[in-house]
Order: structure tokens, then C-alpha cells, then sequence
């Protein structure tokens, strides 16, 4: 009787007491993340110009030990940098607190996938983007773009591409360089040439242009280099889509790779 | 304490007792002859510039100017400059490397911890040395890199990154002892070329991240037992104890000594600068200066005493060591002869002092710096408020890489001015917790980099006496690139994109450049033999080395 009883007092205590240590986790997790987080993954882990974190699967974190590994390591050339060393304290805290954010229901992706699988065939998207092996590569490939950006992110790419081009998926150029960055190079003979940047160094800068096709430049040959920080080769598709179609693209690309 | 470890592959595979035997009594009667010419004693180091030919101690000279007064390389002719030999490492790993050049042969050290003997001809390898290190081997606060070796008499030492010191004879890499420094197992570990003085060898250690209490020895050169120890820390009693707070942060508060220091034989007086303190970015556990962390030490070498110290950097939260190499050199202030030295700090200022007294002349900034409105009377920051780490991130220049960094500056007696790559990058500081447990990272926070486009680098050629910018040449990123100058007007440089280039030491144009395919990490010096002069740079996982 007296084990019973005792056995008991255990089983009502343990939930309380580990139910008390995660809700303070959280808490401190939480604080952590609006630090060392929050500026690509967004408020509450909704994602932005890194993954959305606010999902019950996460791809390369399928795991509470993956987790702690990819918090720890950062994944090198994905643009998920180590941001600093964390304690162990630290670090339960942190993976605490994006479990938590796993587990609240998230809010209902307006829009129809479908139609916006649609508008995105109609639009000629493919002409630069690349979605399971068809379309043009002038543009990033977007066939795990659902994964690797928040729904917010995608809307202001196709209102506003140049707003914020994606850093970081790319090894090259290299970690926190613009991708895609539109330049403008007028040679000393007077020839003008319009693209991406593909890499540069010290002397030289590599791009392709709308056409596909490769320059390489000596920056002493050049009499302009015009870097058009603030600029996208994409065009934005404010005026041309009608609230609702925004809704529905963006559906329709936060579900590309199976992400939703 | 000696005890032999590591492989050595010399090539031979002799065999036989008979062969064995006289081989033996030939080797004793060559280490006899050998012994009474020592191949580089004390007085070649001393008068390093006098045989310009050879590249005999880390940084040149005891003046550390990384200059060579060759000059068959020069302004007319650099653009002609071309790959005389190439060698790979053995192991991939980030090389950045000073490599010795002694009567024909180069000393090169490969990641981690390994020498090579090169034929400075042909770069064909003539003996490697690896020592054994342990898998758990604790390197926290930098990659597992070495910058270079230590010659005297006909030993060559090395430090590891297992914590150890190891003499090896300079014909065959053959181990001649092997002491341990630091602990490894509470993150003692070595990353810098030694400095050989008259019978000693010096040595610092890295380690702060894991809340080291620092130190700089001196070994006798024949046998490797310990000359002196000097801590970067007071211990109580000691002045200087009473700026650590009245808790025990002293006892974990950092202050490595990871970088080769400079040697003035006239004044007697080494000077080795120290690091950060531990934990980088909270300082709740070490309120007050932190004596000797981020400072310069003046020491007797004959003892190792502090003769006078100078601190960059009080209560430093930015994780700014001020490890960087110092310059000596000579000029007139205010109508005076001065005896200086010059170091451009992490921190972003650049500093002379009276290297006789440690007296502070001026500082100034030579880079972007957010951080400090400049510098008192006596070289004291006057520290900006809201520049502390925090929970939620403090944006702040220099970044943590600092604006400078390992990386060699140089200085050029012809030019009168000194070089140095700046790195222009903020970084956002997080302030977290810290928790001391030997052999693990105590920190207490971190940072997220303003990379990319964001961010830069330039070389710039500074007034050694004022700091003030004579010209600058832009990187696209802040990099880690030593420079070299020559006789021959020229500075050398590379880029984190490798570029390796040639500047005009009087105005920065670029003359010549080429890539070289990795980030050049490596430490550029040069060399001469039969009467053609060489200029050799790591980069990447490959040492190329250039001439006419």
C-alpha cells in the first residue's frame, strides 16, 4: 500500500516538474532565438530568407540530436552559419523552444495551390526558374523553394524580387554575397554588358547575361562597374496578379518539395 | 621528458647491424665536427637582415618588418613574374605558414602540426616530421594551423596543437625532444612559429576560448627544459591582481599568447603581446581591466620579468586580442630620437609606444571602428556607450575577426611606412552565458557576422610615426593576408578569392597579380639562390613560390 501510494506521489510530481523545467526552456529559448535567430528564420520561427522553423518535420533537423548538431555546426555552403557557440544550458533552451514552435498550429496558407501552379505556368515563371528539372536557369531553382523560404519571403519576392536577393544558398560567390546580384560593365572599347554576377575576386568579375551567355571581365579593361545593389533581373508582379493569384502563387510555391 | 614521437619518413631504409655500426660512428664524428659549426647560432639571428639570401626567423628579423632587402624582383620588371615550383601539402587543412629558408633548404609546417624540409631549387621534399597528435586533440578558438618554425644552431622547433614544443634536427627531421607546454586536456595548444633567442626558445600558447590562464615560456634551446614562465595574469599579491574583481575569474581569464613576439637585443627587452580575456563577450564574472589580457609585455628574456606593459584593450567584450605582430623601428618624434613600436591592433587603432618605457605616442584608427571616441593622453579608449554584447545582438565595428588579425603586417625601411591589410566588417556581439569546464568552449556569447557585399578589406600604407594613410588598395573582402615588402619597391598581398598580386610600395598601384586558385592564408617572405630571387605564398592547400 505504502509503494503503491508512493509510487503514486512520483507519477503526479514528474509530469509538473518536467512540464515547469520546458515552459522555462521555452521561455529562455525563446529569448535566445529573438537574438540569434530571428533575423532569418522570423518572429515565432516563421521563416523569412531561411526556412520556416514552425513545422512538426524539419529537413535537416529530423531530430532533437540533428537539431542540437545543426545549432552547434551550422550547415557549411546552405547559408545556416554557426552563429555562436552556445552552453548546454543554452542550447536545451534553444531546441526547447523550436519543438515548441513545431507543435502550435500554424496558420492556413491562403490561397490555392493549384491555381497557383497554374498562374505560374501562364506567367512563363519556367522561363528563368528551374522546378523539378524543367524551365530556364537564369533564375534560382525553386523545386525545394517551399522548404528553404517562409511564405513571406516568396509574397515579397513576387511583389518586390529586388527587395532582398537570397545570400547564402549558393558556395559561390560565398557565404553572405549577394546571389544574383544584376551588374552592368561597360568595357574601355565602349561595349556594354548586362547580367549576373556570377564571382568576382580582386582584379576580375564573372557574369552571365539574360541571354545565358558567360563574360569574363578584367576590372582594369572595364570603365564602369556598376553593382545595381537594389536591383533583380526579375520583374515584379505587383501590377499583374490581383490579390487573391498573389495568394494563390504563393501557395503554390510554399508547397513546391513537398514542404506543406 | 624526452621521449620520441611521431613518424619521420627520411627517405632511407638503411638495414643491417654492420652498416648500422659504422653509419653510428660516422654520425658521432659528423655531430662532433657538426657541433663546433653550428649551422645557425645566435649571431646569424641577430644580424638575420645581413643575409637576405635566407629567411632565418619568423618574421625576417627580430624587428618583425617582414622585409626583404632583395631586390632583383622589382617594379620594372615584377610583371614578369612566374611560377618557378609549386608543393602540395600532405594533408588538407588551412596553411598559414612563414616558411624558413636556411643555406638551400625551406622549413615549411602543414596543418596541423607537421615540418617539411623543402629543396628551395626544385621544391622536392627532403624529410616531413609529423608528430602524433591525439584524436580528441581540444583546439577551440582557431583552426588547427601552425605559422611557421623556429631555427638555431641545427635544431628546428615546432608547436602543436597538441600542446607540445619539439626540437627536431634540421638534416633529418629526427625528433630531438618533445616536452609538453600546456595541458591539452584544459585547451593549452600552440599555433605559433617559436622565437629562438641566445640558447632560449620562446613560446606562447592559444587557448583562451576554453578559459586558459596564459602564459609565455622560455626553454633552454639544447634540452627543453623550462628557463621561465611568465603568466599573463597576476596571481594574488601580484600587481595588477586587483583589476580581475574579487571572484576567481582570474583563474580561467584567458590572456593566450599566440602570436611570435619581437626582440630588441640593444635594450634587452622582448616584447610579446597578449589576448583577450575569458569569457570573450561577458565580462560578469571579471570586473575591471584584466591585466595583462589585450596588452603588450616589455620582458627580460634572461628571466622572463615584466619590465613594463602597455593595454590596448581594458575589460575587453569583443573578443579583440592583441596578439598582432609589433614593428621596431627607429624615427624622430618632436625632434627626438625614439625607439618604437608599432602594432595595428584588433582593436581597429594603430599604436606607437616608447618601446624603451612602454610610454604611449599615439593611436589611431586605420580602419572602421564604432566602438571607442578615440583614445586619452595615456592610450586608454574612450568607450562609447551601448557597445556591449547583448541577448539580443549589438552591432559593432571592428567585427570579431578584428580589423586586424594573425596575419603579418610589414614594414619597409626604404618607404618608412607600414602595411598592414584592414579588415572592414561589423559584427552583430551576443552576450550568453558562461560556464567554466576544463577543456571546453568559455566564451559566454558570440556574434553574426556583416559579410558579403556588406563588408571589405583594403592594404593600407600607413606613416609608421602617425598612423596617418599615405594610399590603400580595396579587397573586395576582409581577408587574412599577410604582406611582404622588398628593396624592390614592391609589397606583396593576396585576397580571401586568391589573388596574389605585387604593389608599388610607394603608391599601391598593382604592377602584377595572379590567382592562385585558394584563400591565401599562407605568409609571404623570400629568398635567393644561385643569385635568383624567389618570393613564395601558401594558399589554399599548395605553397607556390614565384621568380623572374
Amino acid at each position: 500500500m505504502r509503494v503503491v501510494r508512493l509510487a503514486l506521489v512520483i507519477a503526479l510530481a514528474m509530469p509538473v516538474v518536467a512540464a515547469a523545467q520546458t515552459a522555462t526552456d521555452v521561455a529562455e529559448g525563446k529569448k535566445l532565438f529573438g537574438g540569434l535567430c530571428v533575423t532569418c528564420h522570423g518572429f515565432d520561427g516563421t521563416g523569412g530568407a531561411g526556412p520556416p522553423l514552425n513545422r512538426p518535420r524539419l529537413l535537416s533537423a529530423p531530430d532533437d540530436a540533428a537539431l542540437r548538431n545543426v545549432i552547434a555546426e551550422g550547415i557549411p555552403n546552405r547559408g545556416m552559419p554557426r552563429v555562436r557557440r552556445v552552453t548546454d544550458d543554452e542550447m536545451r533552451q534553444l531546441v526547447a523552444y523550436v519543438r515548441s514552435i513545431g507543435k502550435v498550429a500554424r496558420p492556413a496558407v491562403r490561397g490555392d495551390a493549384a491555381r497557383g501552379g497554374q498562374l505560374y505556368a501562364k506567367l512563363g515563371c519556367a522561363g528563368c526558374h528551374i522546378v523539378n528539372g524543367t524551365g530556364g536557369s537564369l533564375g534560382p531553382e525553386l523545386t525545394n523553394i517551399g522548404w528553404i523560404r517562409g511564405p513571406e519571403y516568396l509574397r515579397q519576392a513576387v511583389l518586390e524580387p529586388a527587395a532582398r536577393l537570397p545570400q547564402g544558398n549558393l558556395p559561390i560567390p560565398a557565404r553572405g554575397y549577394d546571389e544574383y546580384l544584376p551588374v552592368t560593365v561597360v568595357t574601355k572599347d565602349g561595349a556594354e554588358i548586362r547580367g549576373i554576377r556570377l564571382n568576382e575576386d580582386v582584379f576580375t568579375i564573372q557574369i552571365r547575361d539574360a541571354t545565358g551567355k558567360f563574360h569574363s571581365v578584367r576590372k582594369s579593361d572595364a570603365a564602369v562597374i556598376r553593382k545595381e545593389t537594389g536591383a533583380s533581373l526579375m520583374p515584379s508582379f505587383a501590377n499583374r496578379l490581383a490579390a487573391g493569384e498573389i495568394d494563390d502563387l504563393v501557395a503554390y510555391l510554399s508547397r513546391l518539395g513537398g514542404a506543406l | 621528458m624526452t621521449r620520441r614521437t611521431g613518424t619521420r619518413d627520411s627517405g632511407f631504409g638503411i638495414r643491417g647491424f654492420a652498416i648500422r655500426t659504422t653509419l653510428s660512428f660516422a654520425l658521432l664524428l659528423w655531430a662532433f665536427v657538426a657541433s663546433a659549426q653550428a649551422q645557425v647560432p645566435y649571431e646569424r639571428l641577430l644580424k638575420a637582415e645581413s643575409e637576405p639570401q635566407n629567411w632565418i626567423t619568423y618574421a625576417g628579423s627580430y624587428k618583425s618588418h617582414r622585409y626583404s632587402a632583395l631586390d632583383q624582383i622589382n617594379r620594372k620588371n615584377v610583371a614578369s613574374l612566374k611560377l618557378a615550383w609549386a608543393y602540395q601539402i600532405q594533408r588538407a587543412g588551412i596553411v598559414e605558414t612563414s616558411p624558413l629558408v636556411v643555406d638551400g633548404v625551406m622549413y615549411l609546417t602543414e596543418p596541423p602540426s607537421t615540418v617539411t624540409a623543402l629543396d628551395v631549387r626544385s621544391g622536392r621534399p627532403l624529410w616531413t616530421y609529423s608528430p602524433n597528435i591525439p584524436p580528441d586533440v581540444i583546439v577551440i578558438g582557431s583552426p588547427p594551423v601552425n605559422r611557421g618554425v623556429a631555427i638555431l644552431d641545427d635544431l628546428v622547433y615546432v608547436g602543436t596543437v597538441h600542446g607540445h614544443l619539439i626540437a627536431l634536427d634540421s638534416k633529418s627531421g629526427t625528433v630531438r625532444w618533445d616536452i609538453a607546454v600546456g595541458d591539452n586536456k584544459s585547451g593549452y595548444y600552440l599555433t605559433l612559429a617559436p622565437l629562438a633567442l641566445d640558447g632560449k626558445i620562446v613560446v606562447g600558447v592559444s587557448g583562451a576560448e576554453t578559459g586558459i590562464r596564459g602564459f609565455i615560456d622560455a626553454y633552454d634551446a639544447k634540452t627543453g627544459k623550462l628557463a621561465w614562465r611568465t603568466y599573463t595574469i597576476p596571481a594574488p599579491g601580484e600587481p595588477g591582481f586587483e583589476t580581475w574583481g574579487k571572484g576567481n575569474g582570474w583563474q580561467t581569464g584567458g590572456g593566450s599568447t599566440w602570436l611570435t613576439g619581437s626582440f630588441d637585443p640593444e635594450l634587452n627587452l622582448l616584447y610579446w603581446a597578449t589576448g583577450n580575456p575569458a569569457p570573450d563577450w561577458n565580462a560578469d564574472n571579471r570586473p575591471g581591466d584584466n591585466l595583462y589580457t589585450d596588452s603588450v609585455l616589455a620582458l627580460d628574456p634572461s628571466n622572463g620579468k615584466i619590465k613594463w606593459h602597455f593595454q590596448f584593450t581594458p575589460e575587453d567584450v569583443h573578443d579583440w586580442d592583441s596578439n598582432e605582430t609589433m614593428i621596431l623601428f627607429e624615427a624622430q618624434i618632436a625632434g627626438r630620437d625614439r625607439k618604437l613600436l608599432a602594432q595595428a591592433n584588433r582593436n581597429g587603432f594603430y599604436y606607437v609606444l616608447d618601446r624603451a618605457t612602454g610610454e604611449f605616442l599615439s593611436g589611431v584608427p586605420y580602419a572602421k571602428q564604432t566602438w571607442a571616441d578615440g583614445l586619452d593622453a595615456k592610450g586608454r579608449p574612450i568607450r562609447k556607450k551601448g557597445i556591449a554584447p547583448s541577448i539580443e545582438g549589438t552591432l559593432v565595428f571592428p567585427n570579431i575577426g578584428g580589423a586586424a588579425n594573425w596575419f603579418s603586417p610589414s614594414y619597409s625601411p626604404q618607404t618608412k611606412l607600414f602595411y598592414q591589410a584592414a579588415r572592414e566588417m561589423g559584427t552583430v556581439y551576443f552576450k550568453g552565458a558562461a560556464e567554466y569546464k576544463p577543456g571546453t568552449a568559455f566564451t559566454g556569447g558570440g556574434g553574426r557576422h556583416v559579410q558579403g557585399d556588406d563588408a571589405s578589406g583594403a592594404v593600407r600604407a600607413l606613416d609608421a610615426t602617425t598612423g596617418k594613410m599615405k594610399w590603400e588598395f580595396p579587397l573586395l573582402s576582409p581577408g587574412y593576408t599577410s604582406l611582404l615588402s622588398t628593396a624592390g619597391g614592391l609589397v606583396f598581398g593576396g585576397s580571401e578569392e586568391g589573388n596574389f598580386f605585387a604593389l608599388d610600395a610607394e603608391t599601391g598601384k598593382p604592377l602584377w597579380d595572379t590567382q592562385i586558385g585558394g584563400a591565401v592564408r599562407g605568409i609571404p617572405m623570400s629568398y635567393a639562390v644561385d643569385g635568383k630571387q624567389y618570393i613564395a605564398i601558401a594558399a589554399g592547400f599548395t605553397l607556390f613560390v614565384f621568380a623572374l
